[in-house]
């Protein structure tokens, strides 16, 4: 991933004669076996089962839903889901930060320099795990 | 319906919406207390604005931001921002369905128009409580104030990360925080404070 050069802190417009857009992965988040990351190119159904069969397998207490910018909505919807099709016995936790994400722009001209600008997002995450029995 | 590409609902046009009241989901609220309805279309200059004004006022101690659907980000966006314009602040999220019922009238100019059509939707919906004061660390959806000077060296991030890929392990305190007792680790996101 090229570092190279300016960064640029508000540009909001460019050029698309002059630069092609890449995004850059988020910074490398932890990924314990209990961590789910929401996106928006997997089936929805089949992440909403993948979340169910960690919390049903029975191997850990709780699972954590990672939802980014878009994927912030899909990922209460699983939550939300979770918790219909739990039979009451599930808790919600949820928590929000931001995420930097850095867009590295590459010139389309040979004289072009590349350039980087960073920009924020929001991100959710929700803790689902089972109520304890009273 | 058809399952056409649009749901079936190019030859309506929507003529109303209403939500669905319903109260805030957090106990021993004030019966003022400032509510922020975030909507898809709302600008967030517009509304950090007026919310950061009243919030640096020293009476208005608590402050609600609430959004569902399409609004959801905007809404937890506004509350980041609020974070990092005004520190310290407890927070408890809560997220629940929201009821929506719309209702589209037929675009077709024959006489007669076909008949109404009401759609009920459920939305997602979240809604967060930013408070001066300190806030019951056990309610669930609870984040206790992140540390202004919680800014990570490069050092600090690998060792974190480090210890996070050891299985089952809790991780260790790291930030400077002043609340140790009540941060919930389990839970804890990665901090990445940016100014």
């Amino acid at each position: 991933m090229a570092d190279g050069g300016v960064t640029l802190a508000q540009h909001r417009e460019i050029d698309p004669a002059e630069f092609t857009l890449r995004k850059r992965l988020p910074r490398k988040l932890p990924q314990r076996r209990n961590d789910v990351y929401v996106n928006m190119k997997t089936d929805f159904r089949a992440q909403l089962a993948r979340c169910q069969r960690l919390l049903e397998g029975g191997e850990f207490n709780e699972i954590c839903i990672h939802g980014l910018g878009l994927a912030i909505n899909r990922a209460i919807n699983i939550a939300l889901q979770l918790q219909g099709n739990g039979l009451g016995a599930l808790r919600l936790a949820p928590n929000t930060s931001t995420v930097e994400l850095v867009d590295d722009l590459e010139p389309e001209t040979d004289q072009g320099e590349p350039v980087s600008r960073t920009r924020n997002n929001s991100a959710i995450h929700i803790k689902v795990f089972r109520a304890d029995p009273q | 319906m058809q399952s056409t590409r649009n749901g079936g609902l190019e030859k309506f046009k929507k003529i109303g919406k209403t939500e669905e009241e319903s109260p805030l989901p957090f106990p021993e609220l004030p019966p003022d207390v400032v509510e922020m309805k975030v909507k898809e279309g709302s600008k967030i200059r517009n509304l950090m604005c007026f919310a950061v004004s009243r919030m640096e006022g020293e009476s208005t101690r608590q402050i609600v931001f609430s959004g569902s659907g399409r609004a959801v980000t905007k809404t937890i966006t506004c509350v980041e921002i609020m974070k990092r314009k005004v520190g310290g602040l407890h927070q408890v999220t809560k997220l629940r369905y929201q009821s929506l019922r719309e209702v589209w009238e037929s675009r077709e100019q024959r006489e007669p128009k076909g008949e109404n059509l009401t759609v009920h939707k459920n939305v997602p919906s979240i809604c967060i409580l930013l408070s001066k004061d300190p806030l019951d660390p056990q309610q669930h959806g609870y984040q206790p104030p992140e540390s202004l000077t919680g800014l990570w060296t490069p050092e600090e991030d690998f060792i974190e990360e480090a210890s996070l890929s050891l299985r089952g392990a809790k991780r260790p305190l790291l930030s400077p925080s002043p609340e140790s007792g009540s941060k919930r680790l389990s839970v804890e996101p990665p901090q990445h404070l940016v100014d």
